[in-house]
């Protein structure tokens, strides 16, 4: 609802739909033709005016008979009198308006959706009905030549009544159907660009929406990776008490323990390096997911890290009857990265392979060259992915394997392919979690592909040193 | 509603809302086509795609009062597709009074209520509320077979309180009735809200047994 309407008038209210300023609204060209061919058709002076006053279109020429008066004092004041009075007539239905020549000016309102926009105004012309020069303008000028008046006058259009009437409403239609399509076009024009606008209000709406809404859930997950250090923190500092505690029993400082007593402190000692292992993988896991563990990175051989690797779990696979085989490419550039990182990721991995490897199997450990891709796709890709050389660490194993579709899932935090596995097997169920991680942390990348009772092969994708 | 005291000039927006296919379009030809030129202007349609309303469809419908008064109707009806949301509610904007077009066809049940919820929230969204906004509803399409039946319908419009109309407007049967009915609602609404027979002595009781009149519904009843 608006009572009022707004000060700087726009050339349309949209929510009405109304035409409120002609001048802007209309096709001028197309209403100057019409007045053109009204002109050349019956002769006829036509203008078309806002309700402003604009004059909007506009076909005449001066009659013989104006051109004379003009050049007689009292007559061109007279003759613009009477012009004047025309200009500002706005009656609210057809009306004729005489001049002093006798002569008739038809103004006509222009309605439009109930209402009036504007005017349009015909002639000069002579009513057919008349027949006598006016005496008023005999009189006009004392100067005045009654033969020139007479042949001027003979050259102004006649026309009947009934023919005036006709033309009136013919010129009437017209100009209404040029509205409505001037009206119908400034409409479509500007529905266009308010749907688009609006469109684009509603969308960046919800797209706030949306922000907020992450933004919380952003603001959640750090306040919960906070309370686990926090709580990390807390349960590690008694827990180092209990171990130096049960160590200090076991060594005997505190007097001589029977058999049965040792066994018993043997046990509280083991739980407690277990818990603690627990809680500082927790620790690694929230630093790293508020990317406060720091990643050094530094050229690294990767035949150093991988023999190292191989070296540290050769004993423990001997033990169970494990083969174990190294097969590092020659001359591969060094990786880029953080040495210590590098082996717990690895580590990690080698861990498990030993672990679920029967007797008989081989864990072999490989490091190759490769490319890094960013997966970028789409539109584009071939500008917008940017691979980058790489080196691809390996760990296989002919263990037991995992189910195809349990592969997605084994990296997030806790999260065991058969939850009995860490009683059997021991084990946070965090490792990998943190392998992955460490590996997202120094840009890389670790895949996995496994076949049950065949085997798992890990790799890890580290980029290279640039231009090694 | 636009008032223009100066030109003594009071214009109405009356808004035809409901799914796609409905017959909001055929409801406002068919009012252009049962009311006479010197009431009803051009109809004017925004764009269409395979006869499907893009933007909108403007009727307007003058009336001149004894007192003097000009009174301007302009229907519209809003583009049903769904995809056309922000079109509905640009077009629903300062509405005075909503006919909803509904479909009888039971298979349309459900785009018939998505609509009316969209048109609650768009009334919503345009600062309109809902729960007062002059409201009628018909059942367009009676001539179809597996419509709702007129029992069902009888019996559940009595649960609600704005009038329900039945219509088969491709035929103009039951159109200027529910024009009638939303005029006739919208004017009483406007009249409390702006005193109109009091500002403009335009008397609600005259004023609408004229608009009836005219568009030939009083002169038809005492036949
Ligand atoms: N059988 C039947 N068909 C109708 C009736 N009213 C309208 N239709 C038809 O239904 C179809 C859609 O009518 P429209 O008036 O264009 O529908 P609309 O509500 O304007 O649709 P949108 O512009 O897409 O929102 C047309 O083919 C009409 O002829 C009716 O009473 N009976
Ligand atoms: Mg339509």
């Amino acid at each position: 609802m608006n009572e009022s309407r707004p000060a700087p008038a726009p050339a349309l209210d949209i929510a009405l739909g109304d035409i409120t300023r002609l001048d802007e609204v209309v096709d001028r060209e197309a209403l100057r033709d019409v007045c053109r061919s009204f002109f050349e058709l019956f002769g006829l002076s036509a203008r078309v005016f806002s309700s402003e006053g604009t004059l909007l279109a506009d076909a005449h020429e001066e009659p013989a008979i104006h051109a004379y008066l003009r050049t007689l004092p009292r007559g061109r004041q007279l003759l613009d009198q009477s012009v004047d009075a025309v200009v500002r007539a706005h009656p609210e239905k057809r009306t004729q308006l005489s001049e002093l020549t006798g002569a008739v000016y038809d103004v006509v309102p222009l309605v439009y959706q109930g209402r009036r926009v504007g005017r349009f105004v015909l002639g000069p012309y002579l009513p057919a009905e008349l027949k006598e020069v006016p005496r008023a303008l005999l009189k006009s000028d004392p100067g005045i030549d009654k033969e020139k008046v007479r042949t001027a006058l003979a050259s102004m259009p006649r026309v009947r009544e009934a023919t005036a009437e006709k033309i009136v409403a013919h010129m009437n239609g017209i100009i209404d159907l040029l509205l409505f399509s001037s009206h119908r076009a400034h409409l479509t024009s500007e529905m266009h660009v308010a749907s688009v606008r609006e469109s684009y209000r509603e969308l960046a709406e919800k797209t706030a929406k949306l922000q907020a809404a992450y933004e919380r859930l952003k603001e959640l997950d750090r306040l919960k990776s906070n309370f686990l250090a926090t709580v990390s923190h807390e349960l590690r500092t008694p827990l180092t008490s209990i171990i130096g505690y049960s160590e200090m029993l076991e060594s005997g400082i505190a007097g001589d323990l029977g058999a049965e007593q040792k066994e018993f402190v043997e046990t509280i000692h083991a739980k407690g390096d277990q818990l603690l292992a627990l809680i500082t993988s927790l620790l690694d896991l929230s630093k790293l997911e508020q990317g406060a563990m720091k990643v050094e990175a530094e050229p690294v051989e990767p035949r150093a890290i991988v023999e190292d690797i191989a070296k540290t779990f050769t004993p423990a696979a001997h033990k169970k009857g494990i083969e174990v085989v190294v097969e590092v490419e020659e001359g591969l550039p060094r990786v880029m990265g953080d040495p210590i990182r590098i082996k717990q990721v690895l580590s990690n991995l080698a861990e498990n392979a030993v672990k679920f490897t029967p007797q008989g199997g081989t864990v072999r450990f490989g490091a190759k060259a490769a490319e890094l891709d960013d997966g970028a796709s789409g539109l584009g890709a071939v500008l917008m992915a940017a691979p980058r050389r790489a080196i691809a660490f390996t760990v296989r194993d002919s263990g037991i394997g995992m189910p195809r579709e349990e592969l997605p899932r084994i990296f997030d935090a806790f999260y065991q392919v058969d939850g009995s596995s860490t009683r059997e097997h021991g084990g946070t169920g965090l490792g990998l979690s943190i392998v992955k991680r460490l590996v997202d942390a120094h840009e890389g990348s670790i895949e996995v592909e496994s076949f049950v009772g065949e085997g798992t092969r890990f790799v890890v994708t580290l980029p290279s040193v640039e231009g090694e | 509603m636009q008032i223009d005291f100066q030109a003594r000039e009071l214009t109405v927006k009356l808004v035809y809302y409901g799914p796609a296919l409905s017959g909001k379009t055929t409801n406002l030809q068919a009012i252009h086509k049962l009311v006479t030129p010197d009431t009803a202007g051009r109809l004017m349609t925004l764009e269409t795609r395979d006869d499907r309303t893009l933007f909108f469809d403007l009727l307007p419908l003058t009336f001149s009062s004894g007192s003097g008064i000009q009174v301007r109707f302009k229907l519209f009806t809003v583009p049903g597709q769904v995809i056309h949301n922000a079109t509905r509610r640009l077009v629903l904007q300062g509405a005075d009074g909503t006919a909803f077009i509904a479909d009888s066809q039971v298979a349309e049940t459900r785009a018939n209520q998505q609509a009316f919820l969209n048109m609650q929230e768009n009334l919503r969204e345009n600062g309109l509320d809902p729960t007062s906004h002059p409201l009628v509803i018909q059942f367009n399409k009676r001539d179809l077979p597996g419509i709702r039946t007129d029992e069902e319908i009888d019996r559940l419009a009595e649960r609600g309180s704005e009038p329900v109309f039945k219509a088969v407007a491709i035929r103009g049967v039951g159109v200027i009735e529910t024009f009638l009915g939303l005029t006739d609602l919208t004017w009483r609404a406007l009249e409390e809200k702006h005193s109109l027979h009091e500002k403009f002595g335009l008397d609600p009781d005259e004023f609408l047994r004229d608009v009836r009149v005219r568009l030939g519904i009083e002169g038809r009843a005492a036949e």
